[in-house]
Formats: C-alpha cells, sequence, structure tokens
C-alpha cells in the first residue's frame, strides 16, 4: 500500500465505468446522443413507465468526457399487487457526450420527472437538452459562471466568491487561561477591516 | 392604523399576467414551505392556473464535497442531505460502496438487523416530522408537540447508539462503528411500549378530525400513471395504487426476513398521503420489533477484514502495528476499486439512489443521489392546477419534501 494520500500516476481508472467489477444491480447499455433519444423511446415502450433519475458524471481525459446516466426500472401503473410488481428490473443509460459538443436531446416529454433533472445535469455540468422547453439553472443563481460540479472547477470556487477571512491570533500571543475578551473581538475587526480595505469603526479600539 | 393598503405602499409588486390573471410569489420564507421553496403562481381568481417551485435556496455542494472526501468521511456530508432521517442515506451509501468493494455479502447480519432497526426508527422520526408541521400547516397544533415528543425518544435511542442526536457517522463501511450499547434493546422495549398508545392520541387528534379530513379529501389528486411519468415514489406514489417499495421490490439488508405490508390507497389525494404515511408507521413499528428479537443474538458488527476495519480500540495503545493500522485508515482510508454502481433504499420519502463512482482511488469519484423529495416536489407543478391557493400549504405537506436534500 502507498504511503502517499496522493495515489501514483496510472493507479486511478480514466473511464471507471468500463472497468467495473461484475455487480448485478442494473443492465447497462451504452449510447451516444444521437441514438439515446430512440433507445429511451424504445424502452419507454417495453415498459419503462418510471425514470428514476438522470444524472451527470465527468471524466477529464476521456474522449467523449461526459457521461449523462438514466436510471429506469420497468414498472407499471397498473400494477396494483406486489407479485404484480414482482421484481422489477433496472436499466441503466450511459450516454456520452463530449466537451466540444455537449448537447443531447432531452426526454421530459416522454418522462415530465426529467425536467428538472436535465435542468440540475445542465446547471452542474454544462450539458445541455435540446429541445428542453425551461433549460436555465436550477440550483445556482441565474448569473452564475462556471459548471460546479466539473473536475476543474475549484472545491471552494473562484477566487472571485471567496469572502475576507482573518488569520487568528496564535496561542502564544494569548496569554494561558485569557478569554476571548472585547480586546481579542476588537483585534478580530481590525483584521477583518484591512482584509476589505476599510478603516474600522469608532469605538472599535 | 393602516393608511394605505396597497400593496404597492408596502414594497410589494402585483403583476398581471394578462386576462385578469395575477401572479402572486409564495415564499421562499413562508412557513408552510418546510424549508426554503418557493412558488411563482399563476391564479385566476383564487385558482392556480400554474405552479412553478423554484429550488436551489439551500444548495450547499454536498456532492461536490462528497467528491473531495474519503471514502470514510463522505458518509458525514451525505448524512446530512435528508436531515429528517440522517441514517438512511449513510446507509444507502454505505451499501453502495460495499457493492463497489465485493464485501456486501460479509457483512455481519448483526450489523445489518441493527441498520434496519435505525432506518424503520428514522423512518417514524420523519414522519414524526410530517406529521407534527402538516398538521400545523392545516392549523391543528396540538398534534405537533404529540409527533415531536415521539421523535424526541426516538432521538434519544439515536444518541444512545451513535452519540449524536442527529448526525451520528454510526454506520460504517463494513457494518457499525460499535456495538449496540448495553442497555440499548430495553431502551427499544420503552419506545415499542409508548408508541401504539402515542399512535391512538395521534390518530384521535388529527386522523379522524373533520376540519383536516375536509381540507385533505379530494385535495392534489394524483394518478398512478402520472405518478410514474413525473418519477414520485414512496408514500406519495403508494397513495394512488402502485405498492412500489423497494424494500420489497429490491431486497436489501435482508429485508426478506421480515413481515411487513406494503401500505397502499387508490385515492391518490393528499388525505390517501397522509393515510398511507400514518399506517407505514405501523408497519415500521412492526420491522422495529422483529429487528430488535433478532439482535438479542449477541455477534460482530463489522466485516473481519482487518482491510476495511480499524483495530479495536483496546489494542491501539498496547501494539504498535494497531496503532499504524489505526493512523492508516484514518489518515488516508482504503482504495475501492475502479467501476459504477447504483444503489436505492426505501426512504421515508421514496426511493433514495445513489449512483456512486470510483476510479479506483481513495476518494469517491462522483457520489449522484437520487432525491425523492425533489421529484416528488417536482410534481406540484401537476397537481396544484385548478386548485384553491389556499390548498397549496396542504400539496406541499402532503408531499413532504425535506430541502436539504432537494437542494442537496
Amino acid at each position: 500500500m502507498p504511503s502517499s494520500q496522493t495515489p501514483p500516476a496510472g493507479a486511478t481508472a480514466l473511464d471507471p465505468t468500463a472497468l467495473r467489477p461484475d455487480i448485478a444491480d442494473a443492465r447497462i447499455l451504452r449510447v451516444t446522443p444521437a441514438e439515446v433519444r430512440a433507445t429511451l423511446e424504445g424502452l419507454k415502450a417495453d415498459g419503462f413507465a418510471l425514470l428514476a433519475d438522470v444524472g451527470g458524471a465527468d471524466y477529464p481525459g476521456r474522449e467523449p468526457r461526459f457521461d449523462v446516466v438514466y436510471h429506469l426500472v420497468k414498472l407499471s401503473a397498473a400494477a396494483r399487487t406486489l407479485e404484480a410488481v414482482g421484481l422489477p428490473e433496472r436499466v441503466r443509460v450511459l450516454c456520452g457526450v463530449s466537451e466540444a459538443d455537449p448537447v443531447v436531446p432531452t426526454v421530459s416529454d416522454l418522462w415530465p420527472a426529467a425536467d428538472w433533472a436535465e435542468r440540475e445535469v445542465f446547471d452542474l455540468f454544462g450539458v445541455r437538452f435540446a429541445g428542453h422547453p425551461d433549460l436555465r439553472r436550477i440550483q445556482l443563481p441565474a448569473d452564475w459562471e462556471g459548471y460546479p460540479l466539473r473536475k476543474d472547477y475549484p472545491l471552494r470556487g473562484p477566487a472571485r466568491e471567496r469572502t475576507p477571512r482573518p488569520s487568528f491570533a496564535l496561542k502564544s500571543n494569548v496569554a494561558a487561561g485569557t478569554p476571548a475578551s472585547g480586546r481579542t473581538a476588537a483585534a478580530l475587526q481590525r483584521q477583518i477591516a484591512a482584509a476589505r480595505g476599510q478603516t474600522p469603526k469608532d469605538g472599535a479600539e | 392604523m393602516i393608511e394605505d393598503a396597497t400593496p404597492a405602499a408596502h414594497g410589494l409588486e402585483i403583476v398581471d399576467a394578462g386576462d385578469g390573471r395575477m401572479i402572486v410569489s409564495m415564499g421562499p420564507q413562508h412557513p408552510s414551505t418546510h424549508g426554503v421553496l418557493q412558488v411563482v403562481t399563476e391564479l385566476d381568481g383564487e385558482i392556480v392556473t400554474k405552479a412553478d417551485p423554484e429550488i436551489g435556496y439551500l444548495h450547499t455542494g454536498i456532492e461536490k464535497s462528497a467528491e473531495n472526501l474519503f471514502w470514510t468521511q463522505a458518509s458525514t456530508v451525505i448524512e446530512r442531505m435528508d436531515y429528517l432521517s440522517p441514517l438512511s442515506n449513510a446507509c444507502c451509501y454505505i451499501m453502495g460502496v460495499e457493492k463497489l468493494l465485493g464485501i456486501d455479502g460479509d457483512v455481519p447480519m448483526r450489523a445489518q438487523h441493527a441498520r434496519v432497526l435505525l432506518c424503520e426508527l428514522h423512518r417514524i422520526a420523519s414522519h414524526c416530522v410530517w406529521l407534527g408541521t402538516g398538521g400545523i400547516d392545516l392549523g391543528a397544533i396540538s398534534g405537533f408537540f404529540y409527533a415531536f415528543d415521539l421523535r424526541e425518544r426516538i432521538l434519544d435511542l439515536t444518541e444512545l447508539s451513535g452519540g449524536a442526536r442527529m448526525h451520528p457517522n454510526y454506520l460504517r463501511i463494513g457494518g457499525l462503528r460499535d456495538d449496540l450499547p448495553t442497555g440499548f434493546l430495553e431502551k427499544v422495549d420503552e419506545l415499542i411500549a409508548m408508541y401504539y398508545p402515542r399512535m391512538r392520541e395521534l390518530r384521535g387528534l388529527l386522523q379522524k378530525n373533520p376540519i383536516l379530513q375536509d381540507r385533505m379529501i379530494d385535495v392534489g389528486i394524483l394518478e398512478a400513471d402520472d405518478a410514474l411519468a413525473w418519477g414520485v415514489t414512496g408514500p406519495a406514489l403508494r397513495a394512488t395504487g402502485v405498492p412500489y417499495d423497494i424494500r420489497r421490490a429490491f431486497p436489501y439488508s435482508g429485508y426478506e426476513q421480515y413481515e411487513f405490508d406494503v401500505v397502499t390507497r387508490t385515492e391518490g389525494d393528499a388525505y390517501a398521503r397522509f393515510m398511507v404515511r400514518l399506517d407505514e408507521m405501523d408497519q415500521s413499528m412492526r420491522i422495529v420489533e422483529q429487528a430488535r428479537k433478532k439482535l438479542e443474538t449477541p455477534g460482530p458488527v463489522m466485516i473481519a477484514d482487518t482491510k476495511f476495519a480499524p483495530p479495536p480500540k483496546e489494542t491501539i495503545a498496547l501494539s504498535m502495528e494497531a496503532l499504524i493500522h489505526h493512523f492508516k485508515i484514518v489518515s488516508e482510508s482504503f482504495r475501492v476499486p475502479p467501476g459504477d454502481v447504483y444503489q436505492a433504499i426505501e426512504g421515508p420519502r421514496g426511493e433514495l439512489g445513489y449512483y456512486i463512482v470510483s476510479n479506483g482511488d481513495n476518494r469517491p469519484w462522483r457520489v449522484r443521489t437520487r432525491p425523492p423529495s425533489m421529484y416528488n416536489l417536482q410534481v406540484l407543478k401537476k397537481i396544484a392546477v385548478g386548485e384553491y391557493i389556499a390548498d397549496m400549504v396542504v400539496m406541499i405537506g402532503s408531499l413532504d419534501p425535506v430541502f436539504g436534500e432537494v437542494d442537496r
């Protein structure tokens, strides 16, 4: 086992979905954006009435870079007993989307459930859904820049979003047992004001 | 004394949509939206002609955070999504990781029974919040105190087992952090003994209350095919007659061994959703009683494979190898083989799913939540049309969204 927290180069997979161990969680179909609509229409006609989820994933360095992931359950609205529901089949459709042309046809007309889910993939990954009636950001404000769940988006957000923070006094500067007094608070306020480029207010010592 | 009662004098703007329809924004600071939800409604008189829920006010980027934590640490933020039943979230994520690791068959049965017991308790606790606040939405205040008192007993049990009321991070990849403490099962017995009389009181207060029935019956009707097309699952789907319950459709954690009924109603209105949740609480208690019996036999609660199980605490002070082993698991977690998996469980609100991708690293590459609340809330666009604006609160309450999960 390596002792470093960062894995050695080549230890991680570029396309993990291609290497998956044998897990019987769903039947997996891989499609291109040109085929996805026909595939999903076929599955819907085949009885997959529940589109459980539409999600996204980002694999930088892989071509196509993004995956739009559809999870479907074979379930009928006419099922009224546990036996009729039985042990339903699950299908997962992975649609690879290239970074140069990140467009997938919408399925929100087939399953209204896809409406918000596709908006969320657009919001967080920047994959556009052609034909979606109302494709705008859903979680983030409308004027947000960038797509946060892309791997090249920094964890704490772009630098413009960072708020100035005071550096806290070292332990050695504070006498042992001294409680956080008005003096400490005033010092912090001065630091915050300096970080913001303001002059401290009167009364803040 | 009000001098000028027009909305404009109070800084409010009423937008006229043409032909006399009016656009009114409800929320995001509305007390009955159970969090921060804004519903932009288009009204024709008192009748809603269009409703557009706006979400995202509570977006905290939990999925992004989880991708930057170790496999063992990610469950702490994941528990905070659906903060009314934190253990369901953790349980689902952890079972997904166990499947990727290929150790899902090796998790001791005692740990799985404890997971079932705690998840069912959290389902009851979550429904208690819905029952209490949902009653307040309709003007029934007293039910709130009875329901929250019951929930508090369950949180006491959570605290007893995991050390914290709300987010104990008690479930671990491979089992549980510790065995259940001495006296835990006796406390469960006390809860079971107080549960049924308390539910009789709550049913007396709420279920047969004519005002509540008038407000809920035939309000927000959802048909079964619409429910499936909109991705509605859980009690809201079962209230339309489809008995889709992940515990029966895709059994996990030994649910095959438990006897319980999948509660359904056929009306599909707010009252049917109310009744399904109430009856479901009793079924959950049945499962708790059975799990409590199964937990009487002692046994291991953590997988034997020391790659995933940290060494017992008492050996750390005595053995250098145990200390190194503990340090490695805490400081760099473990690697998970590359692959992707979708794991679903029956959360209190419906199909709670996790699509987890590992690229072979010690952190998850992608953790996508299938949030049942988000899909259930989305159907408000459909069921609110043609209803009174005053019933909007009833419909939101009957869908039981929790915004930590909707917005993540």
